[in-house]
C-alpha cells in the first residue's frame, strides 16, 4: 500500500472519527468548540488531501503514477463474496480521485470556517436544547461520506457512501426541522434521490449480473471484453424477456448504462428529478454550498465519469439528453427568480446540465474539469449569498437588496469574480480567463464537433493525423478491428453501429440549446449580482443594518483565489490524466476532442479557443454582451425588468412555475394517491358496507323476527354463553403455566428436554459416537 | 453418637482435605520432568480408574449434597465438594492449567461472591424458602428421566475403544495457544469481564 | 467398568447436571438458584476436557471453550449476585417466587 492510498484512507477516517466524537460528546463540547474541532479534523483532511496532491503530481511528472495506479488496484482488501462474486474494498487510486479528494477537503475546511461565522448569528435551539454540535456532527458525517464515494473503488462501496451522502444531505437540509418547510423540502429531497437510487440499484444489479463484478475496473474489463469475444451480453443469440418484450444484449447493456445514470439524475438533479434541489435551499446556506452546489451534487457526475466505460453509445446519447434539457429548462428558470438562493440554485442545476451533457458527449476530461472549477466558483458564490442574507437580516429577496456594495465591499468583489467564472469570462486570443471559460467553453467546442456543425468534419481530419487514436470513436476502431479479425458479421456489431450520421439532427439540436444557454448563463448571473450589490438601496431598512464579518469573508477571499489562480494549469492536466484510456473505452466515444493526445491532454494552452473561429468568437464574447444587456435591463433597480416580464407574461409565468412540475408531480403522484384512497374509500362506504347494511341487516333482521325469543335466549345464548365460558376455561387453562416464576419455567424446560431425549431413545438409531468423534477430529 | 456427629461439615472437611492431597500427589507425585499429559503411572491403568470413581463419587456425592440442603450456605459449602472435585478430575483429564483455574476462579472467586450475595441479602444465612412437595416431586422426576434417558443414550452409543494418547501439551502450549490462536476470543472474554464489571457495579450501585 | 473411557465422563457429568436442574427447581433462594446454574456449568465443563482428551484431534479447542465458560460463568455470577441484590432492595425479600410480575 502505497503512502498515497494510506493518506487518502486516514483522511476518510478522520471526519468519521469528529462525527463519533461530536455525536457522542456533542453537547459537552459546547457552542464554538464543537465547530473548531470538525474545522480541525476536516483540515487535517484537506492537509493529506494536499499532500497526496502534490505527491501526486510528482509522481506524474517521474511517469510511474500509472504503476500506484495499478498496485492501488492489486492491493485491495477482500471483504465479503456476493454468490461467487467477491466484493473486494481498496482505493480507487488515480488522478482524478486524489484531485476530487483535494478539491472536496479543500472547499469543505473553508466551508467549515464559514460555518462558525454563520451558526453564531442563528437560533440552534429547539425546545430549549443547543443543537449546534449536531450541525458539525453531521457536516463531519458529510466530510466522511463524500470522501469515502471519491476513493470507492467498487460500485457496492460507491453505492453505500452515495446513500450516506444522501443521507447526510436529508438531515442538513431539515436541520431547521422545526420549520414546516425544511422539514418537507428535506423529504422531497430525500423521496426525489430514492427514486433515481431505484434505478441506480437495478443498473448494480445488471453490472453484477451480467459483468460478474462490482469492481469498477473489473466490470469495465468485462465489458470490454465481453464486446471483443462476443460474449455474454454481445452474445448474437442473447435474449432476455422483460414482461413480453425480448431484449437483445446491446439493448440491454445500454439499459444497464441507463439504470446506473439514474442515481446520477437522482443526486446530480437532473431532469426529470431536479425538483428537490432549488427546495433544498432551505437548509442552512453553508450546507447549501457545501453539498447541494459543490460537492455532493457533483457526486452524480462523479459516477457517471466513472462508469463511462461501461456506457453504450445510445446509453450515452440519453445521459446527453437529460443534460442538454436540464442545462437550457434550468438555465431560463434562473432568469425569472428573485429570491437569491434559488437564483443560484438554479444556475447550479444549469451548469450540471452542462456536465453531464458534457459528458454524455463524450467530452469527459471537460466535463470533469468543469465540475473542479464550477465546485469552487460556486461555493464561493453561496458563501457570499450566506454572507448577504446574514448581513441582511434573512432578507433573501433581491428585489429589497441593492447597493450592498459599499456596505459589504469583500463579499461584493468575490460574488463578482464568482460570476464573470461562472459566465466565462475570458479574452479569447489571449488565453486568459476564469474556470468557466476553460471548462464551458470545452464542453462545448466538443459538443460542436460531435455535432460535426465545423463543416469539413473535424473527425476525417483528425483521423488523418492520428491514424488509431483521437479522431475516431473508440467504438468505430474496435469495430474495424474485431470484423478483420473474424470476418462474420455480428448481429451486436451491428446494433451497436450508432453512427453519429444517424443522431445528427439531434446532436445539432442539443448543441444550439447548449450554446444559447450560455448565452442566458451570463444574463442572469449580472442580473443577480447587479440587482444584489449595485443600483441604489430598494429597502432603506436592509441597507442599513447591512454589515459582513470576517469569520464570514475569509473562506470567500480563499476561495476566490482559487477560482482564480487553480484552474487550467492545475486542474486540467490532472482531469485528463486521470480519462479512461482510449483501448479500455470499448462503445464508448470517448471523445474529448483530443482524449488521448498527450502533449494536449497535459494542458498545452486551450486549442479549441483557436480552432474554430467562429464558436471561437461566439461563445467567448458572450459574456461581454449579455453582461452589456443585463446592465442595462437592471441598473436602475426592477422597474424595467419587471415590465419586460409583463410583456412576456405567459412565458414568465411558466417559468416562475418552474414549468409546472412540482403542480404536475402534485397531480400525478400525491393526488394520484388521494385519489386511489377516495375511490377505495368511496367503494368501502358506499359498495362494501352499502351491501352489508342492507343486505345483511336485513335479513338478520328479518330472520330474528322469525326467530323466537326461546330459540334466541335458549340456543343461541346458550351458544354463545357456551364458546365464552369455555374460551374463558381454556384461557385459563393455558394461562397457568406462566406463573411467572422462574423455577417453573425451568421445571417446563427441564421436562421438554427429558421428554425429547426419551423420544430421541426410543425413535432414533443408536448414535455412533466413534465416527462422530473421528469425523471431527478429521 | 459418632454417626449423629459425623455432620456434613466434618465430612466437607475430610473430603476436601483428601481432595487436596490427593490433587498434588497426582499432579506433582511423578517425576517432574514428566509432566506432559497425564502421569504415566496414572494413564489407563487402575490407579485412573480408581481416581476417578473416588472423585467422581466425590463429587457426585457433593452435587446431591447440595440437592438435600435446606440451607444456601449448605448448599455453597457442598458446592465447593464438587467443584473440588472436578479439578481433581480435570487433572486426570490433563488439563491441569484449567484445574488450577477452576480451584481458583470457582472456588475461590465465585463461590465467595456467592456467600457474600447471601450475607448482603438476607436478614440471616440461614432463611430458609421451602417449596412444596409437588414441585419437589416434580423436579426429582424430571432429573431422574432426564438423567435416565441421558444414560441409556450413552450407554447404547458405541465409544472409541481406549483413550488416545496424552497428547503431550503442557500449560506452556495451552498457554502460547490461548495467546495465538485462540487470542481474539481470549481478548473479548477480557471485554465481556470489563462490561459484567461495569454492570455489576451499576446493578448493585446505591440509588441515590 | 475399570478401563475409565469417555463415557464414564459423560455420565458422570450427566448425573452432575441433573443435580443442578433439580437444584434449580426446587430452591426459592436466588443464590441456590445459581448455584444449581454453576452445577450444569460444571457438569458442562468436564463434558467439555473429557471430549478434548479423548478426541483424535490434538489441540485445544475443548480445554479452551471450557476456559471462557469458566470466565463466563465468573461473570455471570456477578452479574446475578447484583439482580439478587436489587431483587433483595425492591421486594425484601430473595425468594425468586415473589418476583412473579411477569405472572401472565
Amino acid at each position: 500500500m502505497s503512502n498515497y492510498e494510506t493518506y487518502l484512507l486516514a483522511g476518510v477516517a478522520v471526519p468519521f472519527v469528529s462525527f463519533f466524537i461530536l455525536m457522542l460528546f456533542g453537547p459537552r463540547i459546547g457552542k464554538p468548540l464543537s465547530g473548531w474541532l470538525a474545522v480541525a479534523a476536516m483540515a487535517t483532511c484537506c492537509v493529506l488531501g494536499t499532500l497526496t496532491l502534490v505527491g501526486w503530481l510528482g509522481e506524474v511528472d517521474s511517469g510511474t503514477a500509472a504503476e500506484l495506479t495499478a498496485a492501488a488496484g492489486e492491493s485491495q482488501f477482500h471483504w465479503a463474496d456476493i454468490g461467487s462474486v467477491p466484493i473486494k474494498v481498496g482505493v480507487n487510486l488515480d488522478s482524478l480521485t486524489v484531485i476530487m479528494f483535494f478539491m472536496v477537503t479543500f472547499i469543505a475546511t473553508w466551508i467549515f470556517v464559514f460555518s462558525i461565522g454563520y451558526m453564531a448569528g442563528h437560533s440552534d435551539e429547539v425546545d430549549g436544547k443547543s443543537k449546534y454540535h449536531r450541525f458539525f456532527c453531521y457536516l463531519s458525517l458529510f466530510g466522511f461520506s463524500m470522501l469515502g464515494l471519491v476513493i470507492s473503488s467498487n460500485l457496492l462501496f460507491l453505492f453505500i457512501f452515495w446513500e450516506l451522502v444522501g443521507l447526510c444531505s436529508y438531515l442538513l437540509i431539515g436541520f431547521y426541522f422545526d420549520k414546516k418547510f425544511a422539514s418537507n423540502a428535506a423529504m422531497k429531497a430525500f423521496i426525489t434521490n430514492r427514486v433515481g437510487d431505484f434505478g441506480f440499484i437495478f443498473g448494480l444489479m445488471m453490472v453484477y449480473f451480467f459483468l460478474g463484478t462490482l469492481d469498477l475496473d473489473g466490470a469495465a474489463a468485462a465489458f470490454a471484453d465481453q464486446y471483443a469475444s462476443g460474449t455474454g451480453l454481445f452474445d448474437p443469440s442473447f435474449t432476455i424477456n422483460v414482461l413480453g418484450w425480448h431484449v437483445s444484449g446491446p439493448m440491454m447493456a445500454t439499459l444497464m448504462g441507463i439504470g446506473l445514470f439514474c442515481g446520477a439524475m437522482g443526486k446530480s438533479a437532473q431532469f426529470p428529478l431536479q425538483v428537490w434541489l432549488p427546495d433544498a435551499m432551505a437548509g442552512p446556506t453553508p450546507v447549501s454550498a457545501l453539498i447541494h452546489a459543490a460537492t455532493m451534487v457533483a457526486a452524480g457526475v462523479y459516477l457517471v465519469a466513472r462508469v463511462y466505460r461501461l456506457l453504450t453509445p445510445d446509453a450515452q446519447l440519453f445521459i446527453a439528453g437529460v443534460g442538454c434539457i436540464t442545462l437550457t429548462a434550468m438555465a431560463l428558470i434562473a432568469i425569472v427568480q428573485t429570491d437569491i438562493k434559488k437564483c443560484l440554485a438554479y444556475s447550479t442545476l444549469s451548469q450540471l446540465g452542462y456536465m453531464i451533457f458534457g459528458l454524455g458527449m463524450g467530452a469527459w476530461i471537460a466535463a470533469l474539469f468543469h465540475l473542479m472549477t464550477h465546485a469552487f466558483f460556486k461555493a464561493m458564490m453561496f458563501l457570499g449569498s450566506g454572507q448577504v442574507i446574514e448581513g441582511c437580516h434573512h432578507e433573501q429577496d433581491m428585489r429589497k437588496m441593492g447597493g450592498l456594495i459599499r456596505k459589504m465591499p469583500v463579499t461584493g468583489v468575490t460574488f463578482l469574480i464568482g460570476v464573470l467564472a461562472i459566465a466565462g469570462f475570458g479574452i479569447p486570443s489571449m488565453n486568459l480567463g476564469l474556470g468557466g471559460y476553460f471548462s464551458k467553453d470545452e464542453i462545448l467546442a466538443v459538443a460542436w464537433d460531435r455535432a460535426g456543425i465545423g463543416g469539413e468534419g473535424h473527425h476525417s481530419d483528425q483521423d488523418g493525423h492520428h491514424a488509431a487514436a483521437s479522431g475516431a470513436t473508440a467504438f468505430d476502431l474496435v469495430s474495424d478491428s474485431h470484423e478483420a479479425h473474424n470476418g462474420d458479421d455480428r448481429v451486436a456489431g451491428h446494433a451497436l453501429a450508432t453512427d453519429d450520421a444517424d443522431h445528427a439532427g439531434v446532436l445539432k439540436l442539443m448543441f444550439w440549446c447548449a450554446l444559447i444557454t450560455a448565452y442566458v448563463t451570463p444574463f442572469y448571473m449580472m442580473r443577480c449580482w447587479w440587482l444584489t450589490f449595485m443600483g441604489k438601496p430598494r429597502d432603506q431598512q436592509v441597507h442599513d443594518h447591512a454589515h459582513e464579518s470576517p469569520m464570514m469573508y475569509v473562506p470567500l477571499v480563499v476561495l476566490a483565489i482559487f477560482t482564480v489562480v487553480s484552474s487550467y494549469a492545475l486542474f486540467r492536466p490532472l482531469i485528463a490524466d486521470a480519462a479512461p484510456a482510449l483501448t479500455d473505452a470499448v462503445l464508448v466515444t470517448a471523445y474529448d476532442g483530443h482524449a488521448d493526445d498527450a502533449n494536449h491532454a497535459k494542458g498545452a494552452l486551450i486549442n479549441l479557443h483557436g480552432a474554430h473561429d467562429w464558436l471561437f468568437w461566439g461563445v467567448g464574447w458572450s459574456w461581454a454582451i449579455m453582461f452589456l444587456v443585463a446592465i442595462v435591463i437592471y441598473r436602475n433597480g426592477v422597474g424595467l425588468g419587471s415590465k419586460l416580464k409583463s410583456a412576456f407574461s405567459p412565458i414568465a409565468t411558466l417559468l416562475e412555475k418552474k414549468y409546472y412540475f412540482d403542480e404536475i408531480y402534485d397531480f400525478m403522484f400525491v393526488r394520484g394517491c388521494r385519489l386511489l384512497a377516495s375511490i377505495s374509500a368511496f367503494w368501502d362506504t358506499y359498495v362494501v358496507d352499502g351491501i352489508i347494511a342492507s343486505l345483511t341487516s336485513k335479513a338478520t333482521e328479518r330472520f330474528s323476527a322469525f326467530a323466537g325469543r326461546g330459540v334466541d335466549a335458549n340456543i343461541v345464548d346458550g351458544v354463545f354463553n357456551g364458546m365464552a365460558v369455555t374460551a374463558f376455561d381454556l384461557s385459563n387453562l393455558f394461562r397457568s403455566p406462566h406463573t411467572g416464576r422462574i423455577r417453573n419455567y425451568v421445571l417446563f424446560t427441564a421436562g421438554a428436554a427429558a421428554v425429547a431425549i426419551l423420544l430421541l431413545l426410543f425413535f432414533d438409531p443408536v448414535p455412533d459416537a466413534q465416527a462422530i468423534l473421528t469425523s471431527a477430529g478429521g | 453418637m459418632l454417626v449423629r456427629r459425623w455432620t456434613s461439615r466434618r465430612f466437607l472437611l475430610t473430603a476436601s482435605a483428601a481432595v487436596i492431597v490427593l490433587s498434588a500427589t497426582v499432579a506433582f507425585g511423578q517425576e517432574s520432568a514428566d509432566l506432559k499429559g497425564v502421569p504415566r503411572a496414572v494413564q489407563g491403568g487402575l490407579l485412573e480408574a480408581l481416581l476417578f470413581y473416588l472423585f467422581g463419587g466425590t463429587a457426585l456425592v457433593a452435587a446431591l449434597g447440595v440437592c438435600v440442603s435446606k440451607s444456601v450456605v449448605r448448599m455453597a459449602t457442598w458446592l465447593f465438594g464438587t467443584l473440588g472435585a472436578v479439578a481433581v478430575l480435570y487433572l486426570l483429564l490433563g488439563a491441569f492449567f484449567l484445574s488450577a483455574i477452576q480451584l481458583i476462579v470457582y472456588a475461590g472467586g465465585t463461590l465467595v461472591l456467592l456467600v457474600f450475595g447471601v450475607m448482603l441479602t438476607s436478614k440471616s444465612p440461614w432463611v430458609r424458602f421451602e417449596c412444596s412437595k409437588v414441585e419437589m416431586a416434580a423436579g426429582g422426576g424430571i432429573a431422574i428421566t432426564l438423567f435416565t434417558g441421558l444414560f441409556l443414550m450413552l450407554t447404547r452409543a458405541t465409544w472409541p475403544a481406549s483413550a488416545a494418547t496424552a497428547n503431550g501439551a503442557t500449560v506452556k502450549d495451552f498457554g502460547k495457544e490461548l495467546l495465538t490462536t485462540y487470542l481474539v476470543p481470549f481478548e473479548v472474554a477480557s471485554v465481556v469481564l470489563l462490561v459484567v464489571m461495569i454492570a455489576a457495579a451499576y446493578l448493585a450501585r446505591q440509588e441515590r | 467398568m475399570l478401563t475409565i473411557g469417555l463415557m464414564h465422563y459423560l455420565v458422570l457429568s450427566a448425573a452432575i447436571f441433573c443435580c443442578g436442574i433439580f437444584v434449580m427447581i426446587t430452591k426459592r433462594n436466588a443464590i441456590g438458584i445459581l448455584i444449581g446454574v454453576e452445577l450444569v456449568l460444571n457438569s458442562v465443563n468436564v463434558n467439555f476436557i473429557a471430549f478434548d482428551r479423548y478426541s483424535q484431534q490434538p489441540g485445544f479447542d475443548g480445554q479452551i471453550t471450557a476456559l471462557f465458560v469458566i470466565v463466563l460463568a465468573a461473570a455471570e455470577a456477578a452479574v446475578a449476585v447484583a439482580i439478587c441484590m436489587n431483587l433483595y432492595k425492591n421486594i425484601n425479600t430473595i425468594d425468586v417466587d415473589r418476583g412473579d410480575a411477569l405472572h401472565g
